[in-house]
């Protein structure tokens, strides 16, 4: 299975959450391989703590170099062995692998041509070969990433492979409505999708959203506020809550919340079991809602047909 | 033989002197299919050169071997020493398909100094086919060495692109399904032959591990042998790679609820269609024979084949007779 993680805007917290979701598949069992299709800005080393990757890798063989024809085999990094972080190194029983294909620092976009969406094909192909899950986080925007991801997933050789979209959005009027617009708008990825061979419909529900550093009004922490604060957030929650129907952003196409988390807020990592239960920096309900939404990544029934 | 390896012979006979070195690279994996393909598709998919012959053999394993294809080179190759060298010539690529269900692609190449010392009209090197000549003086054991430990982002003399693109031909063939049973790493055997003379010690230098998906393979060869020691080369990429797969499978299946009878089930594809290949030396000429009895005494492939396959079977049998007394049991109760 493929999963392609986009968004519109910046910040939405899509690659943190990406890096969390495939650490929470791989820790369900499966074998999960992580590809930073971020070609500006390749930062999925960092959030997994893998040295000598934090902005991309400098051994020349990243995805960049691979899809430009300069290497033979993009890298791969174990994140098992190679994480500085204490609390990653070391697979953990019953998990799966967890593998991080790297951009090249210093990348860049670059223009798309034939011979690199067979390269995509095929770099698409020997990955599903080998990991049960293979999550693509792409750039913000109509990146020509994503273009060349429609190319490659509309070929006839990877029709028998499961392909699914999350597009992740912070929960304001901006990200909803601009999250859409990547989505259904005139130029937006259905639009492109068909262009490029894609069933209108098959893509359509092929595609899910995220939302994300979400208040949860009914939480603890928000026990504190004024009445007329918590009443004009409860009247914001609504409009925004019709406003994402309006948009096609409501309750079915959701596949998950995650909520507002400091730790989060201050530095992207991966949120493990320990920082919830040891260490108690992060909040269970960041740490439960990653493991839920990991589940329904690849649970048959949150894909069903709208 | 093919037109190929022949004209390998031609070319050294006439020199006395025999420092020549032979570099591969195999790259074997799952056929992405849902089932084991007849030999006729298996002809189809490896027709790569139109009007030439596939090469079809049933005994003692279904084995179907693609056209060598020829690919003109004129580049670096890596040294140890750092020593710059160049080269020019032609390199063999090829693919196989064995029992239906494994795929290989390899790119070989033998290297030798030239006897001219600038370089030649390309008609000479295309009646070369698979030899590159260097300019200048080489020390063999330094380009062994280099291209062993060629990283994979090199400038230099690059067999791993050239298989990895074959394998990726193959596997993208529209004759496939893409729906593998199972899900299963490629490995990479990187391989180096250098001649020695009839007096000198000959046979297995190493073979290693080097990661994951890496191994290398150091021969030594009489200089008649050069030709067929690709062949050997390919069939000890497959059994490593039935023997890293198996392993690999095993791990996997004891993820989660390891003895639950039914986690068993989840070996059914390696039972189905991996554990009936192994076949050491098959179709390997004989004189080669004494290299894989090497690697026998030294790795053990085939023991740890048999133990596995072993403990596979014991395991089916136990969770039969597990899921056997709870239907048993089921039954009395009622």
């Amino acid at each position: 299975m493929i999963i392609l993680s986009t968004s519109d805007k910046g910040g939405t917290g899509r690659s943190v959450t990406s890096c969390n979701l495939a650490y929470r598949r791989a820790l369900q069992g499966s074998d999960v391989a992580y590809l930073d299709f971020d070609f500006g800005s390749p930062t999925a080393g960092a959030i997994l703590s893998v040295s000598g990757a934090e902005r991309g890798t400098t051994s020349g063989a990243g995805l960049h170099h691979y899809l430009q024809d300069r290497v033979a085999e993009p890298e791969q990094i174990d994140v098992w062995s190679a994480s500085e972080r204490e609390g990653l190194r070391g697979r953990p029983m019953g998990a799966g692998r967890l593998v991080l294909v790297p951009g090249d620092q210093g990348g860049g976009e670059f223009p798309v041509g034939t011979e690199m969406v067979d390269r995509c094909i095929q770099l698409f192909l020997s990955m599903e070969a080998e990991f049960e899950l293979v999550l693509v986080d792409l750039s913000a925007g109509r990146s020509q990433a994503a273009d060349l991801i429609l190319s490659a997933t509309a070929a006839r050789q990877l029709q028998a492979i499961t392909v699914r979209w999350l597009v992740f959005h912070r929960w304001t009027r901006q990200h909803i409505i601009a999250a859409s617009g990547l989505v259904f708008g005139e130029r937006g990825l259905i639009e492109a999708g068909t262009e490029r061979g894609h069933d209108r419909a098959d893509l359509e529900n092929s595609i899910r959203f995220v939302r994300t550093a979400v208040l949860d009004l009914s939480s603890p922490e928000m026990a504190g506020l004024r009445p007329p604060q918590a009443a004009w957030l409860q009247s914001c929650n609504r409009e925004l809550q019709e406003l994402a129907t309006k948009t096609k952003l409501g309750r079915t196409t959701m596949l998950g919340s995650i909520p507002l988390d400091p730790v989060l807020q201050w530095r992207e990592q991966l949120i493990s079991d320990n920082d919830v239960v040891f260490s108690q920096i992060a909040n269970p309900q960041t740490s439960q809602a990653y493991e839920d939404l990991a589940k329904r990544l690849v649970h048959d029934e949150a894909w069903m047909s709208l | 033989m093919t037109s190929g390896t022949s004209s390998v012979h031609r070319a050294t006979t006439h020199r006395p002197d025999p420092g020549l070195v032979a570099l591969g690279e195999v790259r074997t994996g799952l056929l992405q299919h849902s089932a084991a393909i007849p030999h006729q598709l298996a002809e189809r998919i490896l027709q790569l050169v139109p009007g030439e012959r596939v090469r079809l053999s049933q005994r003692p394993i279904a084995h179907a071997l693609s056209p060598e294809l020829m690919a003109g080179v004129d580049c670096r190759l890596a040294a140890a020493s750092g020593t710059h060298i160049d080269g020019t010539g032609t390199v063999l690529t090829r693919a196989s398909i064995t029992g239906g269900t494994v795929v290989q692609a390899s790119a070989r190449a033998v290297v030798g100094p030239a006897r001219a010392d600038h370089r030649l009209p390309w008609s000479h090197y295309m009646a070369r086919p698979g030899m590159i000549e260097t300019r200048g003086k080489i020390e063999v054991d330094d380009l062994a060495a280099g291209f062993i430990g060629q990283p994979t982002s090199s400038s230099a003399l690059d067999l791993s692109a050239l298989s990895r693109r074959m394998m990726d031909v193959i596997q993208g063939s529209s004759q496939l399904d893409h729906a593998p049973r199972m899900r299963t790493k490629r490995t990479r055997l990187r391989w180096t032959a250098r001649t020695v003379t009839a007096e000198q010690p000959h046979g297995l230098v190493e073979f290693a591990i080097e990661d994951d998906v890496l191994r290398t393979l150091q021969l030594r060869t009489k200089i008649d042998r050069i030709a067929m020691v690709a062949s050997l080369c390919e069939n000890l990429a497959l059994h490593d790679w039935l023997l890293s797969t198996l392993l690999e499978l095993i791990e996997r299946e004891q993820r989660g609820a390891p003895h639950a009878p039914q986690a068993v089930l989840r070996l059914r594809p390696a039972i189905d269609s991996l554990l009936h290949l192994w076949m050491p030396a098959a179709h390997i000429d004989e004189s080669l024979h004494p290299v894989w009895e090497a690697l026998e005494r030294r790795a053990g492939f085939t023991r740890q084949w048999e133990q596995l396959r072993d403990r596979i079977r014991d395991q089916v049998t136990l969770s039969a007779v597990t899921l056997m007394s709870v239907v048993t049991e089921g039954s009395a109760s009622e």
